[in-house]
């Protein structure tokens, strides 16, 4: 049950009578005659069960994008039903314009939109649709609310696709310098031409002329179908927050940009993410990895676990059989010392490549540089001394021939991407 | 879009659902029933008002009121002296305690009432114009004393005790009863026009402590006991009219007295009332939610420059220059030595070498920023960084 304005409307024009008669009897008799036919008009309104319901959302929209869901109603009733319908869905689903106003006979439906614009990565689920229904009078009516399930993946942004136009021009540029480069490492042989004038003459393929009657060089490439393991750490220091969002929302766009050129260049990705099991996992199929990623990323939460680096490792060792470049997006601080990190790197640089990215805190940069004052100083101290422990774990995991990449959150997935372009290049993979 | 079926509302919760909310709502009924009843019964002010009739602590006058009564006298106490409304003063007994507080406009309406008076307590100029010829006196010592007069109620009661004041006999006009050594006399009586005033200047004898005491009883009842009425009144000064009866004023007994002023037109009250009864209403339509708010766990919200930060207030507190300094020299060098390509593992040597060639200045010089002492306190400190800033801005020139 519920009442409208049109009862409070009601029930204040009783201030005429009271004050006419100057009796505060009148004035109880006029509300509760309001209240009474409040009640009357509840019963005469239709049962919320005269009306059906079916909602529909989009499967999946990537964050700051809009959308909308769409939600069916129904008449199923005898009668005229009159009322409203709420279509509630989570905070940061950023649903606006959730409650629709209908006016259905039997057997007929309307559908109506509720616009979503979603504010956080991750799965938002609606809430339960409420249905009111108002009374021949409008006074009053009933009203209940029931469980409509229906979801919405909200996309991580991939904010940094617009970095990928200018990686895949460098790629290809490594590409052409291939072409009529000498065999080397980072390039595969792919096939003979005749040769230009121009051409190296070291390329010139000369069992290849001998038997075509005619020079010709053998031309290179860069190397492909490598594989790339990506591991993103999902675990405690993942979800301490660097600028407005978690780390590991900085690590999970390098991913993706990373994941794409791989993709571009020909290599075979795979992605995890873990804390102490894997929590998603995505591997490309042909040159297709952006979309699985991303959907299979979009639900992963920082948990307040410590990380299980010798699990990772066995993990990784079961997905591939060959030499591959295992990226680690996690966090190079002090803590990596006792957490495994170190012995993990060491573990999987025995046999791979081993790329570990970390997020930089744009914060710790101010306070190195603060010198306000004397607290200044301290908070610079303080810093300078996160600073130097963070490179001497970073010398440490260099020292055992793996590469480390630290950025600002904004800029970790094109330094990534750009340390891949030059172990490729340099044919590391 | 996916063809699901429609979903519909169930049609409402099942017959135990609705006893369990049943007796849910009976419990509810009773513990407010309760709640309500506990406030009125609680919220009753009690009366603490010394000589009041429904004062029941020892400063009041309850005992006498019950004991009256137990004897079928009318006791009726009002709070204003208008609302005596005496009907027939040959057979009431008006009270007045604390008669002092009276104006003389009261005093004199006292003066023109018919029937018998008793004043309790101080009262001041009401007792020469109602033919007390007294004055009262402050007791310094209490003293139960005898009677020592004709009068028959004190003669009745024997002994009463003089407490807190007394009356000291400046005429001839009143009979005075219980009069200490000193001469000040608890009781006093006056008989003129055909009614009789009494005086118990020693009013803590009708008190409900002291009651029992002495002849207090037998003086009290017999005093105030006389007419089957007994109109009861304790001024407090805020009240201002005057006493009434049958025959005063226009000859009638007035009822109430509306005492509200006028301001507002008539029905502006019932308006207001009925304007709150429709913001009750308002109430109920605005708590009433449409549909219940959605919940969503959120993740925890963690800066990660805490732990940073927690050692940089770790660091002020201990006033540690000398650590602070170590770590920025260290960033510091690590920094220059990076710019000019000296390895962490080349040494100290080796670094101040190359930061002394490139920022053109004595190795010693260097050689202090970079590894000196500690500085001892802040300002040796902010000293210490700012020429180490300036060293660093020598390397790193262009």
């Amino acid at each position: 049950m519920h009442i409208t304005g049109w009862t409070v409307a009601l029930a204040a024009l009783g201030v005429i009578p009271a004050a006419l008669t100057q009796s505060r009897a009148v004035a109880w008799a006029w509300i509760l005659g309001v209240v009474a036919l409040a009640l009357i008009d509840a019963w005469l309104a239709a049962p919320p069960s005269w009306v059906g319901v079916r909602r529909d959302a989009p499967g999946s929209v990537r964050l700051t994008q809009s959308t909308h869901a769409t939600l069916l109603v129904a008449n199923v009733g005898r009668r005229r039903v009159r009322g409203a319908v709420r279509d509630a869905w989570q905070p940061s689903a950023g649903a606006s314009g959730e409650r629709h106003a209908f006016a259905l006979r039997p057997g007929e439906s309307e559908t109506f939109r509720t616009a979503l614009h979603p504010t956080r990565r991750g799965d938002r689920h609606a809430g339960p649709v409420t249905v009111r229904t108002v009374g021949p009078l409008r006074l009053a009516g009933r009203q209940r609310s029931f469980d409509v399930p229906a979801r919405l993946r909200v996309l991580p942004e991939f904010a940094s696709r617009r970095h990928l136009p200018s990686r895949l021009v460098r790629l290809r540029e490594i590409d052409g310098r291939t072409a009529v480069r000498l065999k080397g490492a980072g390039s595969e042989f792919d096939s003979l031409r005749e040769y230009v004038v121009g051409d190296d003459v070291r390329a010139i393929d000369w069992r290849g002329t001998a038997r075509r009657g005619e020079v010709v060089v053998r031309t290179y490439r860069p190397e492909r179908d490598r594989r790339v393991v990506i591991a993103l750490d999902s675990a405690r220091l993942s979800a301490a927050r660097v600028g407005d969002a978690p780390r590991l929302d900085a690590s999970i766009e390098a991913a993706l940009l990373l994941a794409a050129l791989a993709a571009h260049a020909g290599d075979r990705v795979q992605a995890t993410a873990f804390d102490r099991a894997e929590q998603a996992r995505a591997a490309s199929t042909g040159s297709r990895i952006v979309a699985p990623l991303a959907e299979a990323l979009a639900t992963v939460e920082p948990s307040l676990l410590e990380p299980d680096w010798p699990a990772l490792v066995r993990l990784v060792e079961s997905r591939v059989s060959q030499r591959s470049l295992v990226v680690l997006l996690t966090t190079v601080d002090t803590s990596a010392m006792d957490s495994g990190l170190i012995e993990a790197v060491a573990a999987l640089q025995r046999k791979h490549q081993v790329l570990v990215g970390s997020v930089e805190d744009p914060e710790l940069g101010l306070m190195v540089t603060g010198r306000a004052d004397a607290d200044a100083l301290y908070d610079a101290g303080a810093a300078s001394r996160a600073m130097l422990e963070r490179e001497a774990v970073a010398t440490r995991l260099r020292q055992l021939g793996a590469e480390v990449v630290t950025a600002l959150p904004d800029d970790l997935a094109p330094a990534v991407c750009d340390r891949y372009l030059a172990l490729k290049a340099a044919g590391r993979l | 879009m996916t063809a699901t079926a429609l979903r519909t509302a169930p049609s409402g919760p099942g017959l135990r659902a609705r006893a369990r909310g049943g007796r849910l709502g009976i419990v509810a009924l009773v513990l407010l029933l309760g709640l309500v009843a506990m406030l009125v019964l609680g919220s009753r002010p009690g009366d603490y008002v010394p000589l009041s009739t429904e004062n029941s602590t020892p400063s009041g006058t309850r005992a006498i009121a019950q004991i009256l009564r137990g004897h079928g006298v009318d006791v009726r106490q009002v709070d204003t002296l208008a609302r005596a409304a005496v009907r027939e003063p040959a057979s009431t007994t008006v009270v007045i305690a604390n008669a002092a507080l009276l104006t003389g406009g009261q005093v004199r309406s006292l003066v023109d009432y018919p029937g018998d008076l008793v004043l309790l307590g101080e009262s001041g100029a009401a007792l020469a114009p109602l033919g007390i010829d007294a004055t009262e006196e402050a007791v310094v010592v209490p003293r139960t004393v005898a009677a020592a007069c004709d009068d028959p109620d004190a003669v009745a009661a024997g002994t009463a005790r003089v407490d807190v004041l007394g009356l000291a006999a400046d005429g001839p006009g009143a009979t005075l009863c219980f009069p200490q050594r000193g001469g000040t006399a608890a009781f006093g009586r006056a008989e003129r026009d055909g009614r009789t005033v009494t005086a118990i200047a020693s009013a803590s004898l009708l008190t409900n402590a002291q009651l029992d005491a002495a002849g207090h009883a037998a003086l009290a009842a017999r005093s105030l006991g006389r007419h089957p009425e007994l109109v009861w009144y304790v001024a407090d000064g805020f009240d201002p009219s005057l006493l009434t009866w049958a025959g005063s004023g226009s000859g009638e007994v007035p009822g109430e007295i509306d005492a509200t002023p006028d301001f507002f037109p008539p029905g502006t009250g019932s308006a207001f009332y009925a304007l709150a009864l429709t913001a009750l209403i308002a109430a109920v339509w605005r708590a009433r939610r449409f549909g219940a708010l959605v919940s969503e766990p959120l993740p925890v919200v963690v800066r990660a420059s805490e732990a940073t930060r927690g050692r940089a207030r770790l660091y002020r507190r201990a006033r540690a220059t000398g650590r602070a300094a170590a770590s920025l020299r260290a960033a510091a060098a690590l920094r220059m030595g990076r710019r000019l390509g000296v390895s962490r593992t080349d040494g100290r040597d080796a670094l101040v070498r190359a930061v002394a060639r490139a920022a053109g200045r004595s190795e010693a010089d260097v050689d202090r920023l970079l590894y000196g002492d500690a500085p001892p306190h802040d300002a040796a400190l902010l000293t210490l960084i700012s020429e180490l800033d300036a060293l660093e801005s020598e390397v790193h020139r262009p």
